[in-house]
């Protein structure tokens, strides 16, 4: 699968699982998109660990201390698979992974040469010994336990937002 | 509902709920949108029947190294922090449990859906303990406050309406009454965050376990499984043994069957793969991690001739389209497992004595093994567990006395056509004095038999 081919199906299939899809190429486009979707007014959590996570930092202006009470969390995360639409998650580099379970809404970061084509090629990726933590997030919570109606946001995330960041220009996207 | 096994009422139990229309009417309305959702979720699959072979083959693999793979599980997990345990059977895995949380001092305990500690009867042993201990699945949060047990393994309160559901908040939280799915959620939402914060200890099952890292995988789409297991501090996990699968490389192949098996969805909002404990420098998992093994009969169904039982992935789609199961609801079967492969399992891990009515709860029509993603024969088990019954002295008198009339009579041409006359003749009668269940039954004796018919 070609590279255009591996970001549209991932977002098409991320999309059809209820997250907002969005793409930027640098970092102002990203606080861009980062100030229209996370009220100014919203405490948010942001590790600020990696490059793109600092580079959200001017774009949220309310910044949480914690996950546990923001009201968003900002974060990159360690890849996405295409197949299923999936984000992945994973506690290594001391990484909370609950930080994107607790507030109810999610922005995931991801670039865009770590969105994998299948589950099977995401699962060769770990090592032997898999960090503590490996969650496949595929949109918001969800459940269908009563009278098998579908209701959004149960304990984890009512909103997903997902940023492809494309490292370099890509005309096909 | 309690505790108490009513298998064995089956008959009496499945009239009760022919004559309850709420029941009759969820299940009508479920049967439906599960069909449809799961025919939807399998047209993105390129080769089904090759996903279904490779996943077969992989559970069989599993089953034929059984204690390998457990040991494998067992010593990478510790490897990576977390205490194994094994329990023989259900009494051996609730006092180890007990003991865990007594010995750290644990009052308030969060629990995600697990239909084991359903078998084994957790909850009420760790209540009696003094321990308060919370359902958080939707589903079982709601049946939980009425004081039931699940009647479906994937969707536990299939058999309540939404107006149920309403007037059960509206009376044990206080809130005002609405039957509106989404509000109702987000109720509970409320009701429970603040008793996730606060638990003591998180107590899960798992989907499966990958004996290669010991790592266990739980698929859920409330996030109340990734609350359970990464908050408290303590989290312990119970599994039967044959949830393992060989390793992480393997999973991929049950992530896109088992979902789409359970609730037509491509994948659950969340799949958590779990591995050992907290490490230094890492913010993410309990500091402390029991994960209990219980065998509780398995491994005398592994040497049985009902051993591919063993491959069941807890789908629930065999009972989704059995239409028995559709028709009566998961309570009538009287244990934790309901429908097809409840039936099995029932008999098997409570003994013929307690369920040797269940083993015609089915038509024998075939549709759970049609849908079943890892090829349990579920039609081929029934027939054993028949004759097994039969063997073992449970068949009903009548039947036993019928089968012994009719086998000496297709021993003799002569005694055969005799029968025949006879049926012939007071066929009229006993549709006369039978009643009208007989009426509607007894077909019409054929007055040239079958075999003088063909030319």
């Amino acid at each position: 699968m070609t590279s255009p081919d591996l970001l549209r199906r991932f977002l098409e299939n991320a999309g059809n699982a209820a997250a907002g899809t969005h793409i930027v190429s640098d970092a102002t486009d990203l606080c861009r998109v980062l100030s229209d979707i996370v009220p100014g007014t919203d405490p948010a959590f942001c590790p600020g660990l990696t490059d793109k996570e600092k580079a959200a930092a001017p774009a949220l202006p309310c910044r949480a201390a914690d996950y546990a009470g923001a009201a968003a969390t900002v974060e990159e995360v360690y890849g996405a698979i295409a197949e299923t639409g999936s984000l992945v998650c994973v506690s290594s580099s001391g990484r909370a992974v609950q930080a994107g379970l607790l507030p109810a809404h999610h922005v995931a970061i991801v670039s865009r040469e770590r969105i994998f084509a299948t589950l099977d090629d995401c699962f060769a990726s770990f090592p032997e010994d898999p960090p503590t933590n490996i969650t496949l997030v595929t949109g918001p919570s969800r459940t269908a336990d009563i009278e098998l109606t579908l209701a959004i946001g149960v304990h984890g995330p009512e909103r997903l937002d997902i940023i492809v960041f494309l490292s370099e220009p890509c005309s096909e996207a | 509902m309690s505790d108490v096994q009513t298998s064995l009422a089956f008959r009496a139990n499945a009239t009760r709920a022919l004559g309850d229309a709420s029941l009759r009417s969820a299940m009508r309305q479920a049967a439906d949108t599960f069909g449809t959702k799961r025919a939807d979720a399998f047209a993105s699959v390129a080769d089904l029947e090759a996903l279904r072979d490779k996943a077969s083959a992989l559970r069989l693999q599993v089953l034929d190294r059984l204690q390998e793979y457990e040991e494998m599980f067992a010593s990478r997990a510790t490897k990576a922090g977390a205490t194994v345990h094994r329990a023989r059977d259900a009494s051996s895995a609730r006092e180890i449990i007990a003991g865990i949380l007594t010995d750290r001092g644990a009052k308030t305990v969060v629990k995600s859906k697990s239909m084991v500690s359903e078998e084994i009867h957790l909850n009420a042993h760790l209540e009696k303990a003094g321990m308060e201990v919370l359902e958080t699945d939707l589903g079982e949060y709601i049946i939980q406050l009425v004081g039931e047990t699940p009647s479906h393994i994937i969707v536990p309160a299939i058999h309540k309406n939404r107006q149920q559901v309403g007037r059960l908040f509206a009376e044990k939280l206080g809130v005002e009454y609405t039957e509106d799915p989404q509000v109702l959620t987000k109720i509970a939402r409320r009701a429970i965050r603040e008793k996730f914060l606060n638990a003591d200890a998180g107590l899960s099952g798992a989907n499966f376990a990958a004996a290669a890292s010991g790592s266990l995988v739980l698929f859920t789409n409330e996030g109340n499984g990734r609350m359970v297991t990464t908050v408290p501090p303590l989290h312990i996990a119970i599994l039967s043994l044959e949830k393992m699968i060989p390793s992480l490389a393997d999973l991929p192949t049950f992530i896109r069957l088992l979902p789409r098996s359970a609730t037509g969805q491509s994948i659950t909002s969340y799949v958590s793969v779990i591995t050992g404990t907290r490490k230094p420098g890492e913010a993410t998992g309990a500091k402390e991690l029991h994960i209990v093994l219980l065998d509780n009969g398995r491994t005398e169904i592994l040497s049985g001739e009902c051993r591919e039982i063993l491959k069941c992935i807890r789908c629930g789609a065999c009972m989704n389209v059995c239409p028995v199961y559709r028709t009566v609801g998961g309570h009538s079967y009287g244990w934790t497992y309901p429908g097809p492969m409840g039936i099995v399992l029932t008999t098997l891990l409570t003994g013929m004595a307690k369920s040797h009515p269940l083993v015609d709860a089915s038509t024998l029509c075939g549709a759970c093994v049609e849908v079943c993603p890892v090829r349990i024969p579920l039609v081929d088990l029934f027939l054993k567990l028949r004759e097994r019954r039969v063997r073992e002295g449970f068949s009903k008198p009548m039947e036993k006395r019928g089968m012994r009339v009719f086998g000496k009579a297709a021993a003799s041409p002569s005694l055969f056509s005799a029968g025949q006359f006879l049926s012939r003749t007071f066929w009229p009668l006993v549709r006369a004095f039978g009643g009208k269940d007989v009426a509607g039954r007894l077909p019409r004796p054929a007055n040239v038999p079958f075999h003088r018919q063909v030319p």
